[in-house]
């Protein structure tokens, strides 16, 4: 009697259905997961009082409440903590609540002790399954139809997810990150991290709080702190180990990334096979045990796998536009050949004071003073013509003046004056600027 | 979608997919946009109407202002163009041996760098305009980023390869992703302290040029654009990153059509804007920071395509100090 009291005043959310002991934690955790703002992050009070305030102040529409089931995201209906719940909705919980109860009952223990224990495993996973990521990351989540009731779920729920995790783990990333460990901060929903507990087993026993604490962002504090008390940390290791090289090959961050893929039977690393084409063709796994890659199985872009549609095929030139400097290919395709280092000089450069023109062509030595930010004296870009610098901010006219040509922006306020006009004269050379301003088009006057 | 005063979409858009967005060095008013339908068009965002149009024999993956006047831009052609807007002149600067994917201007060493999926990148000098480089990489060029004098290159197979503008000479870091999966895009964070590189399956990773211990163990993953649905996680390319310069903040587009604003320096996400119809394939911050262009198409990840196709759109959007400015304190 006194028991199946308790589990009537047990307050629970109707938007995800967890249970709370106390309905002051219920109402945080509404604000906080059910009526946050995601723009601004302003806690509201109700569903319809995000809505208002994602309308005035964002205009922008929200029609479902953040991290809810899908049939209880309802922006309309004003729920706050056990308040406003519809009675059916709260006779339905009820229900489930007991014929849960009295199906769970035989398995479980007797004790109401054990009550106790399984929501709280529970939290966790539902607080990073929960997490404000796009479409809210549910693993690990009640099942919709009703409370998580450590009874029943025992066998289920327990063990089940967490199983899952666990043997997913090592098969790669679709699950979580477990190289990550949890030193690693994570950022973004960390749903799928899984059970911690399970998870962090192989990786790094027994650090899990910074991930149970700070859900969504643990800071760099709380990373910084983890490594340190776990030195082995196996996600810094090869950074450290390659530091010595820096002009080598610097490896994966994240080796357990290629460890996993080896060790699992169902990777869903990159596997190379060797595809009918003559190519070697790289295959992606984009189907994992419970996520779905969204790309095209060739591990080739997505612009590649676009290209090859037929109708980007090569077509007639279609040209709209008459091109009067048309430049001939040859002379390009014969200093395509050259696959070298630096330029070769050339005349242009040497009409200005300091050979600048392109700071690579300089040889080193000179060209890290130039190139160095307190150091390039900005008068040795003799490329530059400077319009007034806000020639650019202004109307359409301004647009046509003669551009600030390869002046970094940051450098208008730099230039001396005298600097300025300068070197007009050496870029007559140049198909460029200088000559526009009387070959205006007429759309722009 | 409701069309908002915070966000309203191109007119007269490219008609098919979109490759890039760009906004100009200097101003938040000029938006460049390559695209699928071998155009590259100039749209002025402040009147909301295109100011010109010049097309290249094939779809066009990328292009940039050189300044305000000029435009590079490449593709599947293999051609490098320079257009002129006020002279609306097109100049066919030099050609790769296959499709260019990426293009960037330094203004560093005031040069043109294109990257290719010939597995070369190249520096084009603007005012001759000629190559004056070619640079081997490991594979073919998918995406590719500047950072100052540093300039980053990501490639199929996962390799990154970052080279010094000042000295091409050699590279100056071989490195592989430290995501598992295919780079997408990468790109340099405006204090030039590192980089931000995503891969195809919805990760993010944020990497530090300095190869110091102390630097390196900043360096960490995480995971977004991810999208559960009927138990199955589905996990979305991340196509595009674009930095606020003023902030080091950063935004991400996915194939799952959301857009989401980072702070990657406090491991916070920032916001996040309404789900947009199609993939975000392409995203822009003006130089200022207040505006940003959201590309928007469908780009073939699935197998089957859809339906009915979502329609290519531009969608240009006024954001707030809220949404991109790192918070002080936790709230």
């Amino acid at each position: 009697m006194g028991r199946k009291k308790k589990k009537q005043s047990k307050p629970w959310c109707w938007y995800c259905n967890r249970e709370f002991d106390d309905e002051k934690i219920l109402i945080q955790h509404q604000k906080a997961k059910h009526f946050k703002c995601h723009i601004c992050h302003k806690k509201l009070y109700t569903g319809p009082g995000l809505s208002i305030h994602c309308m005035q102040v964002h205009k922008e529409t929200i029609d479902k409440v953040p991290n809810s089931l899908p049939n209880r995201s309802n922006i309309e209906i004003e729920i706050y903590g056990m308040e406003g719940i519809p009675p059916e909705d709260i006779k339905e919980h009820e229900r489930q609540k007991q014929g849960k109860q009295i199906q769970g009952g035989r398995p479980g223990s007797p004790s109401s002790g054990e009550d106790e224990p399984a929501p709280k495993k529970a939290k966790p996973e539902g607080l990073l399954g929960n997490g404000p990521g796009p479409g809210g990351m549910m693993q690990g989540m009640m099942p919709p139809q009703g409370p998580m009731h450590h009874h029943s779920m025992a066998p289920m729920g327990q063990f089940g997810p967490s199983m899952g995790h666990h043997m997913m783990g090592p098969m790669g990333p679709p699950i979580g990150p477990p190289f990550m460990g949890p030193g690693m901060p994570m950022m973004g929903p960390m749903g799928n991290m899984g059970g911690p507990p399970q998870m962090n087993m192989g990786m790094n026993p027994g650090s899990n709080q910074p991930q149970q604490n700070k859900p969504l962002f643990p800071s760099a504090a709380t990373a910084a702190t983890t490594t340190a008390s776990a030195p082995v940390g196996a996600d810094f290791k090869p950074i450290t180990s390659t530091v010595s090289t820096p002009i080598g090959p610097v490896k994966p961050t994240f080796p357990a990334y290629s460890t996993t893929s080896s060790s699992s039977s169902q990777s869903s690393t990159p596997v190379t096979s060797s595809s009918d084409t003559s190519q070697k063709v790289a295959l992606i796994n984009t189907t994992g045990a419970s996520s779905k890659i969204i790309h095209p199985q060739e591990d080739i872009s997505l612009e590649q796998v676009r290209a090859r549609i037929s109708k980007y095929e090569r077509q007639a030139p279609v040209k709209t536009v008459d091109s009067s400097t048309s430049t001939p290919q040859p002379q390009v395709e014969e200093e395509r050949r050259a696959v070298m280092p630096r330029y070769q000089p050339r005349p242009a450069m040497a009409v200005a004071a300091v050979p600048v023109s392109v700071a690579a062509i300089a040889p080193p030595v000179s060209s890290v003073t130039i190139m160095s930010p307190m150091a390039g004296p900005p008068i040795m870009r003799h490329a530059m013509h400077l319009g007034p610098p806000a020639a650019m901010l202004g109307g359409n006219m301004n647009m046509m003046r003669p551009p600030p040509m390869g002046l970094p922006p940051g450098l208008i306020g730099a230039l001396p004056p005298g600097a300025m006009h300068h070197y007009a004269a050496p870029h007559m050379a140049f198909p460029g600027p200088p000559m526009l301003t009387p070959m205006m088009h007429p759309r722009f006057r | 979608m409701t069309e908002s005063r915070t966000e309203f979409k191109l007119k007269t858009p490219p008609e098919d997919g979109i490759s890039s967005v760009k906004f100009g060095p200097n101003s938040a008013q000029f938006l460049l946009v390559s695209s699928w339908d071998s155009t590259v068009r100039l749209y002025d965002v402040i009147t909301n109407n295109m100011r010109l149009k010049y097309t290249h024999d094939r779809p066009v993956l990328d292009v940039c202002f050189q300044d305000a006047v000029h435009s590079y831009s490449g593709g599947l052609d293999n051609t490098l163009k320079m257009y002129d807007f006020n002279s609306n002149t097109e100049t066919v600067v030099g050609t790769h041996d296959n499709a260019i994917r990426a293009v960037e201007y330094s203004p560093e060493v005031n040069g043109i760098l294109t990257g290719s999926w010939d597995a070369t990148a190249k520096l084009w000098d603007p005012r001759s305009p000629r190559c004056v480089g070619t640079y081997t990489q490991p594979d073919k060029v998918y995406t590719m980023s500047l950072c100052g004098e540093k300039f980053v290159v990501g490639t199929a197979g996962r390799k990154v390869y970052v080279w010094d503008l000042r000295n091409m000479g050699y590279v100056h870091q071989r490195r592989e992703s430290s995501l598992k999966y295919q780079t997408r895009c990468i790109r340099c964070f405006p204090n030039r302290q590192g980089y931000v590189l995503s891969s195809i399956e919805g990760r993010v990773a944020v990497e530090y040029l300095d190869t110091s211990p102390d630097v390196q163990k900043r360096k960490y993953a995480f995971k977004c654009h991810r999208i559960k649905e009927n138990g199955i996680e589905n996990i979305y390319p991340v196509n595009a990153i674009s930095f606020h310069t003023g902030y080091n903040t950063f935004a991400t587009g996915g194939s799952d059509g959301y857009v989401n604003i980072w702070d990657g320096f406090n491991k916070k996400r920032l916001c996040q804007f309404h789900r947009y119809n199609a993939s975000i394939s392409s995203l822009c911050f003006s130089h200022d920071g207040t505006v940003l262009a959201i590309a928007c198409c469908y780009m073939y990840e699935l197998e089957t395509p859809p339906e009915n196709m979502p329609e290519d759109s531009v969608f240009i959007r006024y954001v707030t100090d809220q949404e991109t400015k790192p918070k002080a304190t936790n709230n």
